[in-house]
C-alpha cells in the first residue's frame, strides 16, 4: 500500500531566548492513501507541532533539523516556497481545533471563506470571480450540513453556534477539495452531543470523497471512531504505533496503558459505584427559579428564564453531580447555592439556614467553597502559591504564625510538597495548579465544595489523580460535593446522585447506576448515547435513542 | 436575543447629559469656592463697595446657589455663559469667534496622529525587535515623555533657524483676505470659495502647531497599535487564515488591522482630553489666538465666567469626541452591535 504521507526521521526543536529544546523526535508516520491514522497523547507531547511541521505553519523560532515529510512520494520541506504555500488548503488542510477563536470576531464569516478561497484560486492559476465562488462556498456549506447557508454566509462569527462554527471550519478545509485533512482536536470544545455530530460528519465526509486523515487528539473514546491506526506520541517521541484493535487490546508501553487504563468506563465490571448516602440534607432548593433581564433604558426588557423550577436535596457528605450541557442552566444552580446571585423564585437552604439571609457573611464564606474549572486562569499568576493560599486564611482571621503552619497543612493535604509555596502559578503542571486551588477551597475548612468541572481542562491520566485526590478529602474531611459537569462517564464512577439539567430544568435525577442503567427522559438518552467510550460492549449497553428524539432536544443536529 | 444599535446609542446620549451636567455642578461649586468677588474682579480695586453690591445684585449673586446654579444651568443651556468679568462682552461671542482657530488645530492634530501611529504601530509590530521596532518604540518613548511646549519651542527654534520661509506664528498670513464663512475653520471655508491661497498660507502656519501637539498622542497610539497587532497575531484566527495560504499581507493589512484599530481608537477618545489640555499651552507659544489660550488667559486673570464655560465647551467637545469614537467603533465591531442577552 502507498502512503500519501510519509513522515521519518523528523527532528523539530524550538529556539528560546538562546536555549534549544528538542521538542520533535525523530519522528515517524504513514498515513495510507484514504487511511485514517490519530496521533494520540497529552498536553505538550508535540502532536501539534507535529501538524504545523506538515502544513507548514511553525513560529518562527521553530526549526527543523532533519527528517523528511514526503507527501505523494515529494518532500515537501524541500520544496520552494511558492509551492508549499500553494499545498495549503489544496493538496492537505486542517480542521482548526476551537470553533470560538478560530475566526476574527470583526469579519462576516464568508469573508473569511472567501479569501481562502479567492488565494488558493490565485495560487492553482485559476480566476474565479466573486458570485461565482460564493456560489461554490455556499455548496461547501450545505456539504457540512449547514442548510441556511446564505445566513451563515453573511453572519459574524459571533451570531452563530459553536457547533455551527465548528461545521464551518470544516468547510474551510473542504473548499478545494484536499487529499488529507488534519483534524486537530476537532470539537473537543463543544459539548458532548454536539462533539458526536462533529465527528460522525467528518467520518462521513472522509469516506464519501476518499480523503485521508489525520486524527490529533488526546480523547480515546473519539479515536476508536474515527482512526485505523494509531500513534501515541510522548515528549515528542511516537512510543507506540499500531493498529486501532491492536493497540487497544494489548498495549505494549506502560504509557499507553495507563492512558487507556485513566478513562473511566461508562459501562461494564470496571465501572465503579459510589454508595448512597442517607444522611440529612446540607443542601436543598425548593421551586428555584432564576431569570435574567436585559437591561434597556425605554421599554420593556427581554428576561431570560435560565433556570426553571429546580427542586433538589444534597445529602451531608455526598457527591452530587450535576449534569448538562453549556447553557442548561448548571452554574446558575451553583451560584444561587453560593449566595453569589439570589433567586428570583423559590427558597435555598444550606446546613439549615435560608441562603438569601446570611448569604455573602463570612460564616457563610466559610461553609461552602469553590473550586474553578480553569487552574490557569482562576490563580493571580502574580502570587505565589503561598500568597494565594494565605488570602482566605487572613480573612478567616488568623495570625501570620498559624496561617504558615494551615498552609503546610493543607499543602499536605492536596499532596503538595511544602517547598511550592514559594512557586508561581506558571512553574507548576496543569494538575498541580487544580491542586493549589483546591487547598485553596479548603483553607476556610468548609463543609460543601462547589467542583465546577475542575478535571475538564486537565489531560485524562492527570484527571484521574485529582479525583483520587478529591475523593481521599471527602473521606479525610467529611466534606459534601456538588460536582458540575459535563463528563457524563466520569460523573457515573465518581457521583453518588446525579441530577440531569435541560434548558433551566432538571430532566431526571438518581442514583448513577439506575440513571445509567434505564435512562428515562430521551435527553438523558440521547446525551448518554453521545459519549465516546472504550469498547463494543459499552457501546451495546448505551441506551438507544432514536433521530426524532435527538433532534428534538439537541440544538446541533443536522437535519 | 440581541440589543438594537439605537438602543445602544440612546443609553449613550443619556450618559452623555449625565457627564455634561456633572461637569458643570462642579465646576460652578468650583468657581463658588476659590477666593475672590466675581463682582470685585469686574469692577477692579478701584471700585467702591456700594458698586460692588450694586454689580452683585445685577450679577445675580444674592440669590441662593441652588437658584443661581438652576439659573446657570437654565442659560447654559441655551448658550449663555453671562459676560466676561474683564472684557464686559458676552462670553459666548468670545468663545465663538475663537473656537474655530481651535477646533481646526485639534482636527488637524487628530488627522495626524492617525496619520502617523498606526502605520508606524503596524509596521514596529510586524518588523518586532528589528531595527525599525526600535527606532519606533524609542520615537513613541520620546513623544509621551516629553512636554509638548518643548516640542513648540524647538520646533520653533528648527524652524527660525533652517527654514526660515516656514511660518511659525498665527493662523495664516493676515495679510491675506480671509475667506467669510460658513465654518469658521480656514481649510474648509478656502477651498469652500475656491481661495488656494488662503488654503496653503492657513497649511503652512497648521504643520509645526499640529506636530507639536500631535507627538504625546503619536507615541501613545503608537505603542498601543503595536502591543494590540502582536497580541492578536497569537491568536487562533491568525493560525487558521496561515494555515490555508492567505497571504501575510493580506492577514496583516485587513484582517489584523481593522481587529487591531479597536484599542487606538478607544484611547484616542481619552487622549482627546489631553490634546485640549496641551493646545492650552502650544496656542500660546504659537500665537495661535485660538480657544485654549483664551482658556489660559482668564485662568490667569480669574476671569470666572470664561472660566466656567471654557471648562464647559472643552467638556462638550470631549464627550462629543468619545460619541463619536462609539459610533465608529460599532461600525467596526459587531459585537457591540448586536450585544448578546448576558
Amino acid at each position: 500500500m502507498t502512503s500519501l504521507l510519509d513522515i521519518q526521521n523528523l527532528n523539530v526543536s524550538f529556539r528560546n531566548y538562546g536555549l534549544r529544546s528538542n521538542v520533535l523526535k525523530d519522528v515517524g508516520l504513514k498515513i495510507p492513501e484514504g487511511g485514517r491514522v490519530a496521533l494520540i497523547g497529552e498536553t505538550g507531547s508535540g502532536k501539534s507541532v507535529t501538524s504545523k511541521t506538515i502544513l507548514g505553519t511553525l513560529p518562527d523560532n521553530a526549526v527543523v533539523e532533519s527528517g523528511t515529510i514526503r507527501f505523494d512520494g515529494e518532500d515537501v520541506l524541500t520544496l520552494s516556497q511558492g509551492k508549499r504555500e500553494a499545498m495549503k488548503g489544496t493538496a492537505f488542510s486542517i480542521i482548526m481545533q476551537d470553533p470560538l477563536s478560530s475566526f476574527n470576531p470583526v469579519f462576516r464569516i464568508g469573508r473569511h471563506l472567501d479569501d481562502v478561497l479567492r488565494f488558493s484560486d490565485r495560487r492553482l492559476g485559476e480566476r474565479s470571480n466573486s458570485a461565482d465562488r460564493r456560489r461554490r462556498i455556499e455548496q461547501v456549506l450545505r456539504q457540512v450540513q449547514l442548510s441556511d447557508a446564505e445566513r451563515v454566509f453573511d453572519a459574524y462569527p459571533s451570531q452563530l453556534s459553536g457547533g455551527m462554527r465548528q461545521r464551518v471550519l470544516i468547510a474551510l478545509a473542504l473548499l478545494h477539495q484536499p487529499r488529507l485533512l488534519i483534524a486537530d482536536e476537532p470539537g473537543t470544545a463543544l459539548d458532548v452531543t454536539t462533539q458526536d455530530e462533529i465527528m460522525k460528519l467528518i467520518n462521513r465526509l472522509v469516506s464519501d470523497n476518499g480523503l485521508s486523515l489525520l486524527m490529533i487528539t488526546h480523547n480515546l473514546g473519539v479515536v476508536r471512531k474515527m482512526a485505523d491506526d494509531i500513534y501515541v506520541m510522548r515528549h515528542g517521541e511516537i512510543v507506540e504505533h499500531g493498529p486501532l484493535k491492536t493497540i487497544f487490546r494489548t498495549p505494549q508501553q506502560a504509557y499507553t496503558k495507563a492512558l487507556i487504563a485513566a478513562i473511566p468506563p461508562l459501562y461494564g465490571p470496571g465501572v465503579e459505584d459510589q454508595e448512597a448516602v442517607e444522611a440529612e440534607p446540607i443542601i436543598s432548593l425548593s421551586d428555584v427559579s432564576k431569570s435574567f433581564d436585559e437591561k434597556l433604558l425605554f421599554g420593556r426588557g427581554h428576561s431570560h428564564l435560565a433556570v426553571k423550577d429546580v427542586s433538589l436535596s444534597v445529602s451531608k457528605g455526598e457527591i452530587f453531580g450535576l449534569a448538562g450541557e453549556s447553557g442548561s442552566g448548571k452554574t446558575t444552580v451553583a451560584r444561587m447555592i453560593m449566595g453569589l446571585i439570589r433567586p428570583t423564585r423559590g427558597a435555598i437552604a444550606v446546613d439549615g439556614d435560608a441562603v438569601g439571609e446570611k448569604g455573602g457573611g463570612p460564616d457563610f464564606r466559610k461553609l461552602i467553597q469553590i473550586v474553578y474549572q480553569n487552574p490557569g486562569t482562576s490563580l493571580n499568576p502574580k502570587r505565589t502559591v503561598g500568597q494565594t493560599l494565605s488570602v482566605p486564611l487572613r480573612f478567616a482571621g488568623l495570625k501570620a504564625g498559624a496561617v504558615e503552619k494551615r498552609i503546610h497543612e493543607l499543602l499536605a493535604h492536596v499532596e503538595l510538597q511544602p517547598h511550592y509555596i514559594s512557586k508561581y502559578p506558571h512553574e507548576l503542571s496543569g494538575g498541580q495548579k487544580q491542586r493549589v486551588a483546591i487547598a485553596r477551597a479548603l483553607a476556610a475548612d468548609p463543609k460543601i465544595i462547589v467542583l465546577d468541572e475542575p478535571t475538564s481542562a486537565l489531560d485524562v491520566s492527570v484527571q484521574k489523580n485529582v479525583i483520587d485526590l478529591l475523593q481521599k478529602l471527602r473521606d479525610e474531611l467529611g466534606l459534601t460535593f456538588l460536582f458540575i459537569s459535563h463528563d457524563l462517564s466520569l460523573m457515573r464512577n465518581f457521583c453518588s446522585h446525579i441530577a440531569i439539567m435541560l434548558r433551566g430544568e432538571v430532566v431526571e435525577a438518581g442514583e448513577p447506576r439506575q440513571v445509567f442503567a434505564d435512562p428515562q427522559h430521551p435527553y438523558t438518552r440521547a446525551l448518554i448515547a453521545a459519549v465516546p467510550v472504550m469498547s463494543d460492549e459499552e457501546d451495546r449497553l448505551k441506551p438507544k435513542t432514536s433521530i426524532e428524539e435527538r433532534r428534538r432536544y439537541l440544538a446541533d443536529t443536522a437535519v | 436575543m440581541q440589543t438594537n444599535p439605537a438602543q445602544l446609542m440612546l443609553k449613550r446620549l443619556v450618559g452623555f447629559a449625565g457627564v455634561m451636567f456633572v461637569l458643570s455642578a462642579m465646576i460652578f461649586i468650583l468657581a463658588r469656592i476659590v477666593p475672590g468677588d466675581p463682582a470685585r474682579i469686574a469692577l477692579g480695586p478701584s471700585a467702591t463697595q456700594q458698586q460692588v453690591e450694586e454689580m452683585r445684585l445685577e450679577m445675580g449673586l444674592d440669590a441662593p446657589l441652588w437658584q443661581q446654579y438652576a439659573d446657570y444651568v437654565w442659560r447654559g443651556v441655551q448658550g449663555d455663559f453671562g459676560k466676561s468679568l474683564i472684557s464686559g462682552r458676552q462670553v459666548s461671542d468670545e468663545i465663538a469667534a475663537l473656537l474655530p482657530a481651535t477646533l481646526e488645530l485639534v482636527i488637524v492634530t487628530v488627522l495626524l496622529i492617525i496619520a502617523v501611529s498606526i502605520p508606524l504601530g503596524v509596521m514596529t509590530a510586524r518588523y518586532r525587535n528589528s531595527w525599525i521596532d526600535n527606532a519606533g518604540r524609542f520615537f513613541s518613548i520620546v513623544g509621551v515623555t516629553m512636554p509638548s511646549f518643548l516640542f513648540a519651542i524647538l520646533l520653533q527654534l528648527i524652524a527660525a533657524n533652517f527654514l526660515s520661509d516656514w511660518p511659525v506664528l498665527g493662523r495664516v498670513n493676515y495679510s491675506l483676505d480671509l475667506p467669510d464663512g460658513p465654518t469658521g475653520l480656514l481649510l474648509v471655508d478656502s477651498v469652500v470659495h475656491g481661495d488656494w491661497q488662503v488654503f496653503r498660507s492657513a497649511l503652512q502656519h497648521l504643520i509645526f502647531p499640529s506636530m507639536a501637539l500631535a507627538m504625546a498622542g503619536i507615541g501613545q497610539i503608537t505603542r498601543i497599535t503595536r502591543s494590540a497587532m502582536i497580541e492578536h497575531q497569537r491568536r487562533d484566527h491568525v493560525l487558521t487564515l496561515k494555515s490555508f495560504g492567505v497571504p501575510d499581507r493580506v492577514i496583516v493589512f485587513r484582517y489584523l488591522l481593522k481587529l487591531s484599530s479597536i484599542a487606538p481608537l478607544t484611547i484616542m477618545g481619552l487622549e482627546f482630553a489631553s490634546l485640549i489640555g496641551n493646545a492650552f499651552v502650544v496656542e500660546l507659544v504659537f500665537s495661535w489666538g485660538g480657544f485654549a489660550s483664551y482658556g489660559l488667559e482668564s485662568i490667569l486673570q480669574k476671569d470666572l465666567n470664561a472660566v466656567m464655560a471654557v471648562v464647559l465647551v472643552s467638556g462638550f467637545f470631549f464627550v462629543v469626541a468619545n460619541l463619536v469614537i462609539d459610533i465608529v467603533l460599532m461600525v467596526i465591531d459587531p459585537r457591540l452591535r448586536f450585544k448578546e442577552a448576558n
